[in-house]
């Protein structure tokens, strides 16, 4: 087993150069890494716990509202959802892999993965910004904000109930769906924002080449972080676009 | 082993490993390094659970809908969590940590999901009493 620098202390010896990668305050570099992932485990669980506040809205107001649930699905359309769901699991597996690229001091590779992470993150944004313009545009928003015109309703809502109005969508409460919808992607949205900002700060440190086999900690953590960030969509894709 | 300080402590306190699988890696690698291979058969499976789910959702099952969706996801998730997220490989206190912060959500969802529709009523009838304020639509007004 290894000598702890203590007992090299204690015998006089010099002690073998440190790495630059290893923070003063740990003994070891796996010591390090495994801090390093705690904490993340740490903060996804409390990440959890933060959306769990909009998912508690999203059931209470389901519960006693099912039918508005069954009128806005017609709003949300579910291949550009769809879509959005295969670009963000493509992204999941590209962070995977850049952290095995990491792992095996793949220089080429991680700067590859990262960056198509970067960019399925930034497909999934471009998608998101079409879905919300024309939500905006037609006036399917929050709260008492909410107002589409009947003449803007989507289609196939018309074709099922032909007598239905934008108004009475109003009055039923409608807003409170569109509250709902826009807090839980928004707030999902954000977190892609900060997913693309960390795998840009990785993709500049991997070019300069502070990753090793036994120092990636960063790229793990971010990947974690990024599955977690694609785990709440797998929830949200069903709940919002598919089930109506 | 080495006797160097600052190296590795090693696979000895990573949990769950299995010795059996073909361990890929430089030397002194520290945690588990996942074959291309499998992260693809991740991301596969992934893809047909989704086509499936999307498929499943065009059908109308009525309350059986809902219950599907979520344990769609659920798995979705779960092989997220243990392959991408490494917690197969990873030591067993960070899969509770997972774990414990699930059941609060849990308990958060459960206990109050139990009275909401204990008040429903109350809203039912202050809105009967104060209806919405509707403002008159325009088509396209909110350019």
């Amino acid at each position: 087993m290894s000598t702890s620098v203590a007992e090299h202390e204690t015998r006089h010896e010099a002690l073998p150069a440190r790495p630059k990668e290893l923070a003063m305050h740990f003994d070891t570099l796996h010591q390090q890494y495994s801090t390093g992932k705690l904490a993340m485990w740490l903060f996804l669980g409390q990440e959890l716990l933060f959306f769990c506040g909009l998912f508690t809205a999203y059931a209470v107001y389901r519960g006693n509202h099912q039918e508005m649930f069954h009128y806005a699905h017609y709003f949300l359309d579910w291949r550009l959802g769809g879509l959005n769901t295969v670009v963000l699991l493509t992204s999941s597996l590209t962070a995977a892999w850049s952290v095995r690229c990491a792992q095996l001091e793949q220089r080429k590779g991680l700067l590859i993965t990262l960056a198509l992470t970067f960019l399925c993150a930034g497909a999934f944004m471009v998608v998101k910004y079409f879905e919300y313009s024309h939500k905006l545009h037609i006036g399917a928003v929050w709260g008492s904000n909410f107002g589409v015109a009947t003449a803007d309703l989507p289609p196939a809502l018309l074709e099922k109930y032909p007598g239905m109005t934008g108004q009475q969508l109003q009055l039923m409460g409608m807003g409170t769906f569109f509250a709902i919808y826009f807090c839980m992607t928004g707030l999902h949205g954000i977190h892609v924002l900060v997913g693309m900002g960390l795998y840009a700060w990785l993709f500049v440190r991997a070019l300069r080449g502070h990753f090793n086999r036994r120092y990636y900690g960063a790229v793990d953590n971010v990947a974690l972080y990024w599955h977690i960030v694609d785990m709440i969509w797998i929830f949200l894709f069903p709940l919002l676009y598919l089930i109506g | 082993m080495t006797d160097v300080p600052y190296e590795t402590e090693h696979d000895h306190n990573v949990q769950g490993h299995d010795v059996h699988e073909p361990h890929e890696g430089l030397p002194g690698t520290i945690g588990h390094v996942s074959s291309w291979k499998s992260l693809v058969k991740v991301l596969g499976a992934l893809l047909v659970l989704t086509v499936i789910t999307v498929a499943v959702a065009q059908v109308d099952l009525g309350r059986m809908n809902i219950v599907g969706a979520l344990g769609i996801a659920c798995v979705k998730a779960s092989i997220v969590a243990l392959w991408f997220m490494h917690l197969r490989y990873d030591k067993r206190f960070n899969f509770w940590i997972l774990i414990s912060s699930l059941a609060f959500v849990a308990w958060m969802v459960g206990y109050i999901l139990m009275d909401t529709a204990i008040y429903q009523q109350n809203i039912t009838d202050y809105r009967k009493e104060k209806p919405l304020e509707v403002k008159p639509i325009e088509s396209g007004s909110h350019q």
